[in-house]
């Protein structure tokens, strides 16, 4: 009591500031203790979460690979199967079980075809988790919706076409990702038309995602993708053209010609690239004419066309450019001198008077 | 058949592992799982397989390394098949350069699966 | 007379004191509650990125990971090996051997097969020659590497000729020691990927410390809290950093350093820029300086990217004598660059560069330790003179004391949320003694090697060049 006493007294004679950092004090102390016991808490809680799930996930495995493998030929669904389907069902109801056993499902969905597969996805109607993950589309947040749509083309529902396609311009770049991978992957090259409707940016990593999925499919026989070439947004130019090189589309030729005066620096570089590797010879005319007034970079890539394109009349062109300024131009003009004019080049050995010049001269010769 | 054939299956999934193991122990064979390459190259060389299963990504020793390693350290015939997910063509025409004998994509078939293992060990 | 400006003086001291220990308070606080918003929304969208498809990818663009050697002969061959098992597809690894003396070029030559190659270099930055030239592997298991040997030149010599050599769009730094979990660089890849309305110039990762933990054959078997106080601090220090300083930093884009363990950056513009600065011991916080200043005077809109996930893992100085030289090197490297680049402090042309990084920059890391000090020798002039005023020194230090430990409990609670590293049992109550010990254990050696860091930049000018031409014995 007596020192409780002192304690009181002293805190009353205090200055201001000294008893403001003694509350600020006890403050902290019972934050600390607080955050310490929470502490103490979360890591048992995860732990236990962590076991738990570990359990479910081994029983849901070898309940799936039961499943597949009681079936019959006599009846659609056995009796053994039914049984799995009441208790998953049942499990379902808990969110935290569900998200295990979808989990499940879609690690063998993912690297499995043909039978086994169907009847995976045949069990995710049975379960009815399908009708979860539908009415996750329209809810508020925006990554419910997106993990929604996410599972929907895990298990290739395409009955949810109506409630998928309307995100197509969503502000959230994560849904809009989501809405095109499944289209892609389930309606194949029919489900790429949402660029005709796409005002929202396509990054770069949406494109790399969109073009896997798509060379993966079966049926390779790509729709016309010219509209796409005068789209007004300029990332669905650009992955167009990507198309347009992964499919070969000489009959878009005219198009990409046009887009070497776009005024998207990106869509001019993919433009030559496209050009090149499709050997339109007119494209390099036109770019052997204004090459001057192009970006640096653009001059590269003009440069490796060439490497690719090269005829015997380039010469005069391609000697203007051995000692261009831009090593990469250097290079490759000389190596295409190398290959029309062998005599020219090698009479640059005995002309060069400087060191590094003649050892790329050299390297050149011998690579 | 006289003495089941053994293969040996590297796989990281323990589903698809788990499946494929039922699938062709039904078929009359003797199968050897593997999680990764590590012990993909120890079961090899302990049981001396007639067909080797291996998907093509694995934890550590990648399934070119055991390509690699069966072909020229162990100096072995025994016939590859690897897996390999779509759109891993270069690693692929790497696996058949090191001297892979067949190659299926992911998502694999398992039916498809059987019928070309019967035929590879026929 | 004298003695009432004196007294004025000594006000205005305190005065300054005291507004610069809210100012750090308020800081701190601040960039906890923006890292929480962050680190939720980082969650959020990367909790269902399927990164398969990307790594698989041959449209994904190319990356090469460059990592300097000086006499690492004991671990090179593991180390390359685990480099190479990454998940990405299209990337090679630029193995620079600065100069070693020891036989790691011998070894790597026998283990991967490899052979001298005819190589053009486009000498975009000056760097010292090569020494036997630049070998590429036999064997086509090994085709992502390339292996140079070079005259010695120091960390940012070794990492300038990576840029050189490197044919990729883009470029990973990395210590050769630090172990890249396999799926970083598809990780660290897609900031540069999805962002579509400004130009990311570079991405830094979270470095995570390896000490205790098993690794075998290149990959992370085990994670392990390592027993000695003073790996444990670090631990805790480097979680404090990570999730609840530079995750804000990354959301105001101000983020200043990328760590040398293990950055990504787009190569154009670190060449454009004139790469590494050979003269600085902070040459990985230098270049992201330097790389940002330029993109503010080209007006161009940008962003410095940042990977919370835990994908480098390196070992940590496990003795004070080697935890202390780090720490010097770091503070010099944090002087030598905030002087550097001092007309972009406190600039508005710089814009959140010039007025906000820079400047906590220079107060709370580049002087915090100097002000520390100064009080510390304030508090014992005034014990010496019998003028301390014991409650006001107690209260204060009590609160300063309960803060830090508040500050470090908020950082293992987010941890705990968001990555949950130290499972194992038992762990929990070692994670929360660190967090009452370390401001005894670990800060005292902070603080000295900083003054010590201070004191080395100002007056002894001869070390920094010892160490430049070799790659310092410390890591990280």
């Amino acid at each position: 009591m007596n020192t409780y006493q002192i304690l009181t007294d002293y805190f009353n004679h205090s200055p201001t500031i000294i008893q403001g950092a003694w509350i600020i004090i006890g403050l902290f102390s019972i934050l600390i203790i607080g955050l310490v016991f929470y502490l103490k808490y979360l890591r048992g809680h995860l732990r236990k979460k962590e076991r738990i799930s570990a359990a479910y996930e081994q029983e849901y495995e070898s309940a799936l690979i039961t499943y597949l493998y009681a079936g019959n030929e006599e009846e659609k669904i056995s009796s053994e199967q039914q049984a799995i389907i009441d208790l998953l069902k049942n499990d379902a109801k808990e969110p935290f079980k569900r998200k295990i056993l979808i989990a499940v499902l879609v690690k063998l969905k993912n690297e499995i075809s043909g039978e086994v597969a169907d009847s995976i996805q045949n069990l995710y109607y049975q379960t009815e988790l399908v009708d979860y993950a539908l009415s996750r589309l329209s809810h508020k947040k925006w990554f419910v919706i997106a993990k929604g749509i996410r599972e929907l083309k895990q298990f290739q529902i395409k009955e949810a076409y109506d409630q998928v396609i309307i995100h197509l311009n969503h502000p959230r770049p994560e849904v809009r990702k989501e809405m095109q991978l499944y289209m892609v992957n389930l309606f194949d090259f029919e489900g790429l038309t949402f660029l005709d409707l796409l005002e929202t940016p396509l990054s770069e990593w949406d494109q790399i995602q969109l073009l896997e999925i798509v060379q993966k499919l079966e049926n390779q026989n790509i729709s016309n993708i010219t509209s796409w070439l005068h789209s007004s947004n300029d990332s669905v130019i650009i992955f167009a053209l990507k198309l347009a090189k992964i499919y070969n589309q000489l009959e878009a030729k005219n198009e990409i010609i046009q887009l070497l005066h776009h005024r998207n620096k990106k869509v001019r570089l993919d433009a030559i690239d496209v050009l090149s590797y499709l050997n339109v010879l007119e494209a390099k005319e036109i770019l052997k004419t204004d090459l001057e007034k192009r970006s640096q970079e653009e001059q590269i890539a003009v440069f490796k066309m060439m490497e690719n394109l090269y005829e015997s009349d380039d010469e005069s062109f391609i000697m203007k450019y051995i000692n261009h300024d831009l090593f990469e131009i250097k290079i490759m003009a000389l190596k295409i001198l190398k290959e029309i004019n062998r005599e020219k080049f090698c009479a640059l050995k005995i002309e060069s008077v400087n060191d590094p010049y003649l050892r790329i001269v050299n390297f050149i010769e011998n690579n | 058949m006289n003495g089941a054939k053994k293969i040996v299956l590297a796989e990281d999934n323990s589903m698809l592992s788990m499946l494929l193991k039922f699938k062709l122990e039904k078929e009359g064979y003797t199968l050897f799982i593997a999680e990764n390459g590590k012990k993909t190259i120890e079961l090899i060389e302990e049981h001396n397989p007639e067909l080797i299963l291996t998907d093509i990504m694995m934890p550590f020793v990648s399934g070119l390394e055991v390509i690699s390693h069966v072909r020229n350290t162990l100096n072995l015939l025994t016939p590859i098949v690897v897996f390999s997910a779509a759109g891993q063509e270069q690693i692929v025409l790497k696996a058949f350069d090191l001297g892979a004998t067949d190659f299926m994509s992911k998502p694999l078939s398992p039916n498809e699966l059987v019928l070309r293992v019967k035929r590879l060990l026929s | 007379m004298g003695d009432h400006v004196l007294q004025n003086i000594i006000e205005l001291f305190h005065y300054l004191f005291f507004v610069f220990s809210a100012a750090a308070i308020a800081s701190y606080l601040v960039l906890a509650f923006i890292s929480a918003i962050e680190t939720i929304e980082y969650k959020r969208k990367n909790s269902y990125v399927n990164y398969k498809e990307i790594m698989s990818s041959n449209s994904a663009p190319s990356i090469s990971i460059i990592a300097p050697a000086y006499n690492e002969s004991l671990n090179i061959v593991e180390n390359v090996r685990s480099l190479l098992s990454n998940h990405y597809v299209n990337y090679d690894v630029i193995i620079i051997n600065d100069g070693s003396k020891d036989d790691s070029l011998e070894k790597l030559i026998e283990v991967y097969n490899l052979i001298q190659v005819d190589y053009l270099i486009n000498e975009q930055i000056p760097t010292q020659p090569l020494r036997n030239g630049i070998y590429k592997s036999t064997n086509p298991a090994f085709e992502k590497l390339i292996v140079v040997d070079k005259e010695n030149g120091g960390k940012a010599d070794a990492l300038n000729m990576g840029l050189n050599i490197s044919n990729s769009e883009y470029v990973a730094c990395i210590d050769v020691d630090c172990l890249l979990l396999e799926d970083s660089l598809q990780k660290m890849i897609k900031p540069f990927l999805e962002t579509t309305d400004r130009k990311v110039i570079a991405a830094g990762g979270v470095i995570r410390i390896a000490n205790s933990c098993v690794v075998k054959g290149g990959k992370l078997q085990d994670v392990n809290f390592p027993k000695k106080l003073i790996e444990q601090g670090q631990i805790l220090e480097y979680i404090r950093a990570f999730l609840l300083g530079r995750m804000a930093w990354s959301r105001l884009n101000g983020l200043l350093v990328i760590s040398g363990a293990f950055g990504l950056f787009d190569k154009k513009i670190a060449i454009k820029v004139g790469g590494y600065d050979r003269n600085t011991v902070g040459e990985d916080m230098e270049l992201v300086v330097r790389m940002r200043g330029y993109m503010e005077e080209q007006n161009k809109i940008y962003k410095v990217a940042y990977i919370p996930d835990p994908l480098c893992w390196t070992e940590a100085p496990d003795n004070y004598k080697i935890f202390i030289s780090q720490r010097n090197r770091w503070t010099r490297g944090t002087i030598e660059t905030l002087r550097k680049h001092r007309k972009i402090g406190f600039n508005p042309k710089y814009k959140v560069l010039g007025l906000i990084s820079y400047p906590y920059w220079f107060f709370f890391e580049r002087m915090a330790p100097v002000i520390e000090f100064v009080g510390i020798l304030y508090f014992g002039i005034l014990i010496v003179f019998d003028k301390i005023r014991w409650d006001y020194a107690f209260a204060l230090i009590i609160l300063a004391y309960l803060f830090t430990v508040f500050f470090s409990l908020i950082a293992l609670i987010t941890e705990e949320l968001t990555y949950h590293q130290y499972k194992k049992k038992g762990t929990g109550i070692r994670l929360l003694q660190i967090a009452f010990l370390e401001p005894f254990v670990n800060h005292p050696f902070i603080l000295y090697a900083a003054i010590r860091g201070n004191f080395d930049y100002y007056f002894n000018k001869k070390k920094k060049w010892g160490e430049m031409t070799r790659k310092g014995m410390t890591k990280a």
